[in-house]
This record gives C-alpha cells, structure tokens and sequence, in this order.
C-alpha cells in the first residue's frame, strides 16, 4: 500500500573557504563605446557564473547586462582567482568585480566632473548615462565621458580590484573563531509516497526555500536550486559507489543509478527576501547549498509517511522495505 | 524569424546525420565528416540582457546560447594536427608496492609515441592541503584508482591496445577499506606511520557534558552515508601542446586555474610564465574538478613526444580515480529540555578520506562547523577525525561535508519532535538562528534568514493544513 509523508529539513551553509586565504581578482575596460569588458579568472561550470558576474560589473557602471563582454579562465590574460568552488563566485569574485568596476567609474566621474560642472562626488551612473546626485536632468551619455577621458585627457577606464572575505582563525583546541565572512540559510520540505510493500519511495514534491541574499539573477538561482535537488534526490535514494576489497564495482551508469529527469518530482522555488552589506549588491551565494537539505528532508517524509528512520544512506527500495519488515517484527513481539 | 527557427532546424538535422554517419557501426572511424555548422548571427537579445538596472533581471546566458546551438567548445571539440591521444594504466592492486614497470614492449606497438611512468615526473607529488598524492603511483600504489604508467598514440585505441602490453610487478600490501578498522592500532597504514588518521578538528562551546546532565531527554543515534560520484556530463579532459621556447599550452576542464597552475609549475618544476593555463567551458563541475589530475601526465607526454597530446576520462576513469565524496559516520547524542529547546549536543564524525587528502580539509572544517545545524546550542562539543583506507580518493563535493551533516541533525530534529509531540516546524523555530546568534565556533551571524525560510517554505507546502 502506498503511504503518503511529509518532511522537512533547514539548513545553513558558509561562503568561501575556512579561515584561509581565498581571493579573487578581477579587471573592468569601458570601451569607448559604452560597452565594457570584464577579465577574470574564473570558470564557467555550468552554472551561468559568468553573466551573473556580467550583471554585477553592468550594474556599478550603470549599463545592462549585454553591454558587457566577459573574458574567463585564461592564466595569460586573467587576472589570479580562486576559483569555481566553495560557492564563492558571485559574492568574492562579484565583490572583486564591484572594486573593479568603481575605479573604472570613478576614472569616468573624474572626466565627468569639470563637463557637467560638479564634483566627481556628486556623480552617479544610471541607465547608460554620468548624471547629476539629485539632479538626473544635467547628465552626459557614458560613452561620450569615456571617449573624452580616453582621447582628450589619455586616461583610459580601467579598473583592477581584488577582495578576500575576512575571517578569523580558529583555536586549535576549541575550535572558537570566524571561519567565514557569511552564511546563507535554507529550508526544503518533501512530500513523498513510499510503497510499504516494496520499500519504492516516490518524491511527488519538494519546496525549497533558499535565502542567497539578494538573487543577482533569480533565473539563475532557481536552476541551481533545482539542479542541486536533482543530486540530493539522487544521495537520497539512489546513489552508491559499491566496493568489493577496494575494487569499484558498478563504476558505470547502468549500474550506478542516477536520478532522471523522470525521477524528479515538481519543484517549487521560494526566494527569501535578504540582503547581506557584505555582499555585491546584497548577494551571497547559491551553488553548493541548494544539495544541502534534500536528503534530509526526504528522510523525514519517508518516516512520516511509514514510521521507519532512515539512519544510513541511501534510502534504497530494499533498505526502506527491510527497515519496514524489522518494525513489523518488532511490533508483532510487542504484541506477542 | 520563422525561417531562422528552421534554419537551426535543418543545423541540427544535419548534426544528427554527421554523428550517425561517424557511428563505428555506420562507417569505419577513419573517415573525417567534416560538416560545416552554420548558425544564426541574429537571433534576437532576451529584453532582460537589454535592460538597467542589470541586477535582479532573467538575464539569459550567452554561453547558453552556443550550446542550444551545439557551438560550445568543450576540450573533446577541439582538435590540433598531429595530435596524440593519452591513456593511463590504473593499478592492479588496492595498496601494492610497484617493483618494476616495463614499457619497451608496449613502445613497440602500432602508433604509441610515448610512454610515462611515475618515475619520471619532476615532482611527483600533489594535493591542495597535504601533497600526499602521486601524479603516476610510484613506488607505491594506494588505490585502485591510481595511475602507473600513460601512453600517447596516434589514436585512442591505439593508446587502449599499448596499455595492456605494459608488464608492472607488483608486491602486494596488506590494504584497509573500512573507516572504522582504519582507526585500529593494528590495521594496516596506508600511508605508514603509526595512524590512519591524518587530520581531525574539534569545536567545543560551553560544557556538554554538563548540559547533557542537565536535560530532560536525552537521545543519541549512529548515521552514515554512502561514497557518490559527481558524474559530470564532461569527464576530465585535457590537451597539452609545447611551443619551441619550452613554453607549455593546457586546455583542460579544471574549475581553478590560477592555483591549477601553482600545482603545474611545481610538478613540472618549471616557471609559472612558462604555463599557460586555458579553463574551457566545463561541463559540470560539483567540486570534482578543482585540482589537477591528468595535466601534468599529458604535459609530459606532449614534451616526450613533440606533439599535442589529449586525454579525455572515460566514465570508468571518472568513476576510479577522480575524488568522490567522503562517506562520514556520524554518532549524534542531543540533551533536550521537555519544550524541545536543546541544551547539548556532542557529536563525533569519522570521514571515510580514501587514500589521499585531496579536499578532506575543508570537508572536516565545513563539515564539524555546521554539524551542530542551523540551532543556538549552548554546549557544543564536535570531535571529528579523517581516515586514510584504500579507496577512491574522496575530496571536494557540493556541499563539503554539508549535506552528509544535515542528514543527521535534521533527522534527530525530528526524532526529538515526534518524541515531544511537538511540530517538526515548531521545534526549529524554537531553537533556530537568528539574527546575531552565535555560531557553534562563537561567530556573531548576520543576515540570518533561517525563520523566514522555514516559514515561507511551510506556507509555500501549506504544511499547517497537512499537520492538523
């Protein structure tokens, strides 16, 4: 018979590494026309890292996302990064970028300054355009300051910045400090059907709530949060390297079973609404935390829904039916 | 436009007929079908990209776009004349001592270039905390995933046929695979010494044991979790190429290449300004891809040869020798109050490490911090201790430790909510961060979001309506 269980589990996860040194460096050109282009020596995985560091660059020097141009993972032409890992691209990386990109500006506001009759501390930049703090209407298109302070006054745009998250050592013996600068906060809740006669576990469901600070690119959030339940369903119920004396035996994807896109339940997505000061713009980070609560919440349902505690994973069918079959035995004792 | 979405119609038909007609089944290998691909140059801008502010906008991707369009360059893409293909030899044993390796007889086969023994390699030697990993085994092999020897053909089979004519005498090790036995006094060491454990970390807050005398409930449990791959679409993949002032080119699938790098010019022994290091686009990462593997190897055996050398893994390779996560077994004891509020909790973890220490670093530092969970607990004791066993290398992986953690606190969270009769919701609002809270490392936290979660995340299941 099929059972119906809900569960839930949070979560809180670190961006960046632990206490140690993890910088990342980044270099911002305006091009004359407006456009830019941003160096840096991180790695598109997959996980649209480079347009979200496109619209944090675009978003200091008040351009949109396609004006700017993304160059990555050169070690002749990049500046040093610490790379794809730790879910420390958009907030360390994104941080670099942000410095980056304000010397940049601030080169611009310099050339603006004397052409608007201001100082360069009353400029900003919106919407492809230097204007006045609390006056927009005197501004001057970005490309015609750039053009000026390239060609008239030789002062090129360009900005290089690092940034490495502060941190504190910890004690040895107790462990007491501040490994990490800041942390992110999730909760997933999964409503599952498990079939007591054969131990199957079904997830119909998940609803993942992830605080990232602010979403530089919601679009981006949802697909790691979604791809990150994918591997979590996959720990959860049906991943497992199998040994025998240390020989891998099923190092092939017939017999090491992955979830599918058949086997993903509905997802719904919730953003929660944060801002971190440390942040670019408010952002930390959403890569590895997305994996994080999906198993455990899992857990949960299949014990509401059938009674039984999962202690070891993954939750195959026979694991499920044998722990199903001792409750049984145990209960039928009682009874006796 | 509606002749532009045929036009990639028609590309893509035209793809599938290049692949089957490259099919081994269809025509022999040798046959290159060099099909143009054409593409559309205007496919019109998502607005998202167009607008300002650029923050919080759907912008699409642009890498995206190439590969809706199949134009991505991944290394398995790109091809130079010449060009030889790498393959390593994985070792027969799970712990052995490697006595010889005799090549000449694969050297002699049809279109092998170049061989490569551990040997050979300037500084055989690696890992991001500990160098404790060979390039290629020598003289001891520590898993079966570990290299012996590499071969460059002119092709992959080729490399697959000069393999198996490689002649290595082993000396079988007494060899220990389960974590548990690793801690032993009398198990085998994987690495010699007197101890398998080669690193540990400890967080202690307040007094556990006082506070678990103090508590109302008491409840304790053992869990563990299983080894998974990353299995990223792209396995490793890597194409080296020298130029005539002894300056290397690498195109490879790492995901960090300024320290990728680091690690090339110390295991070549060579200045870094004469490594150019290219990430390519990965396919797939989830921490499998932030160290070097076979760089170095097919750096060498592009030297050896005066030819560009590719290796790409296959998914047994990827499997066997690239690092996995770590299995951790994970004894939990929480001291609760008869409201649910916890008043202890001590936990200890043993990490599964394989045979070398790859990312194991972070993997108990992330993994012991948040191992309490998400809770403010005033007497926190975690003791957590790596162990050497002979098997996959186990390193960096989504989540660091995270997940494997998360599946212990969150299950005991609700073995004491069932226990109580309180609401698996309720217990974690009771006792969850909140803004300024103290980390179990005494850390003062800031834009806690953790309540906002659990309470959207319920309305958004409308879990209320399920508990009633």
């Amino acid at each position: 018979m099929k059972k119906r269980g809900r569960g839930m589990a949070c979560m809180w996860y670190p961006i960046g590494f632990t206490v140690a040194a993890n910088p990342s460096a980044a270099t911002v050109k305006v091009n004359t026309d407006g456009t830019a282009t941003l160096l840096t020596g991180t790695v598109e995985t997959g996980q649209g890292a480079l347009t979200v560091l496109a619209q944090i660059a675009a978003e200091t020097l008040g351009l949109a996302t396609d004006d700017v141009h993304v160059v990555s993972g050169d070690t002749d032409v990049t500046p040093m990064d610490t790379g794809a890992i730790a879910s420390r691209t958009t907030y360390v990386t994104g941080n670099a970028i942000v410095r980056a990109a304000e010397k940049a500006r601030d080169i611009l506001f310099e050339a603006a300054a004397p052409l608007l009759n201001v100082k360069p501390e009353q400029l900003e930049v919106r919407d492809r355009r230097i204007q006045v703090l609390g006056f927009p209407a005197r501004s001057v298109a970005i490309d015609k300051v750039v053009h000026h302070s390239e060609t008239v006054l030789g002062n090129p745009a360009i900005g290089s910045a690092s940034y490495n998250p502060p941190t504190v050592d910890m004690d040895p013996e107790t462990g007491q400090g501040k490994p990490f600068n800041t942390y992110v906060y999730a909760t997933q809740i999964a409503d599952v059907e498990v079939d007591d006669e054969t131990g199957e576990v079904e997830i119909l469901k998940i609803v993942a709530v992830h605080d990232c600070g602010t979403p530089i690119n919601p679009m981006l959030v949802e697909g790691q949060i979604q791809g990150g339940i994918s591997m979590g369903v996959g720990f959860a119920l049906q991943e497992e390297i199998l040994f025998e004396e240390g020989r891998q035996i099923n190092p092939n994807l017939t017999n090491y079973i992955m979830p599918t896109s058949l086997d993903m339940p509905d997802i719904e997505v919730g953003l929660v609404d944060n801002y971190d000061p440390t942040g670019p713009f408010g952002a930390k980070g959403a890569g590895e935390p997305t994996a994080v609560p999906t198993a455990a919440c899992i857990m949960n349902a299949i014990y509401d829904a059938v009674g039984v505690r999962i202690t070891a994973l993954p939750a195959t069918a026979e694991r499920v039916l044998t722990a199903i079959n001792e409750k049984r035995a145990a209960e039928q004792a009682d009874a006796a | 436009m509606a002749t532009r979405v045929k036009d990639v119609q028609t590309n893509v038909e035209d793809l599938v007929t290049a692949r089957e007609a490259r099919a081994p089944s269809r025509q022999p290998l040798a046959v290159p079908i060099d099909q143009p691909v054409t593409f559309p140059l205007e496919l019109p801008e998502s607005e998202a990209r167009l607008r300002t502010p650029a923050v919080g906008q759907r912008a699409t991707r642009p890498d995206g776009r190439l590969h809706g369009l199949g134009q991505t360059q991944y290394i398995d893409d790109i091809t130079f004349p010449h060009m030889l293909h790498a393959k390593i030899l994985r070792s027969e044993y799970a712990h052995a001592r490697i006595v010889s390796i005799d090549t000449s007889e694969a050297e002699k086969m049809p279109g092998v270039i170049a061989t490569l023994t551990g040997a050979e390699v300037p500084e055989n030697s690696f890992g991001p905390t500990y160098q404790d990993q060979p390039i290629l085994a020598y003289p001891i092999a520590r898993h079966r995933g570990d290299g012996v020897a590499a071969v460059a053909a002119t092709t992959e089979q080729f490399a697959l046929d000069a393999l198996e004519k490689i002649r290595v005498e082993y000396e079988p090790l007494p060899a220990v695979f389960d974590p548990l036995e690793a801690l032993e006094d009398d198990s085998p060491k994987v690495h010699g010494g007197d101890t398998n454990i080669y690193t540990s970390k400890v967080i202690k807050k307040g007094d556990v044991e006082a506070g678990l005398a103090a508590s109302d409930h008491v409840f304790e449990r053992r869990f563990s979790t299983q080894m998974v791959e990353h299995v990223p679409l792209e396995p490793h993949a890597t194409i080296a190429s020298w130029d005539g002032n002894g300056r290397v080119s690498i195109w490879s699938s790492l995901g960090r290449i300024t320290l990728g790098r680091e690690d090339l010019a110390r295991t070549l022994q060579m200045p870094q300004s004469r490594i150019r290091l290219i990430g390519t686009v990965v396919g797939g990462n989830f921490g499998g891809k932030n160290e070097i593997t076979n760089e170095p190897i097919v750096a060498l055996l592009s030297r050896k040869s005066r030819r560009p050398v590719k290796a790409i893994y296959s998914r047994g390779d990827e499997f066997v020798s690239s690092t996995i996560r770590h299995p951790f077994i994970m004894d939990y004891t929480t001291g609760v109050d008869n409201e649910g509020r916890i008043l202890a909790r001590k936990i200890r973890l043993v990490l599964d490490g394989g045979a070398y220490c790859s990312w194991t670093g972070t993997t108990i530092g992330k993994g012991s911090i948040l191992a309490p969970g998400p809770y403010n607990i005033d007497n926190v004791l975690v003791e957590a201790y790596a162990v050497y066993t002979n098997k996959t290398t186990t390193g960096a992986m989504r989540g660091f430790g995270a997940p494997q953690v998360c599946f212990a606190y969150e299950s005991q969270m609700d073995d004491m909510a069932d226990a109580l009769g309180i609401d698996p919701l309720e217990i974690r609002l009771r006792n969850g961060f909140s803004e300024n809270s103290l980390s179990p490392t005494g850390q003062s936290l800031q834009s806690v979001a953790l309540k906002e979660s659990l309470t959207q995340a319920a309305d958004r299941f409308r879990w209320k309506e399920w508990q009633a």
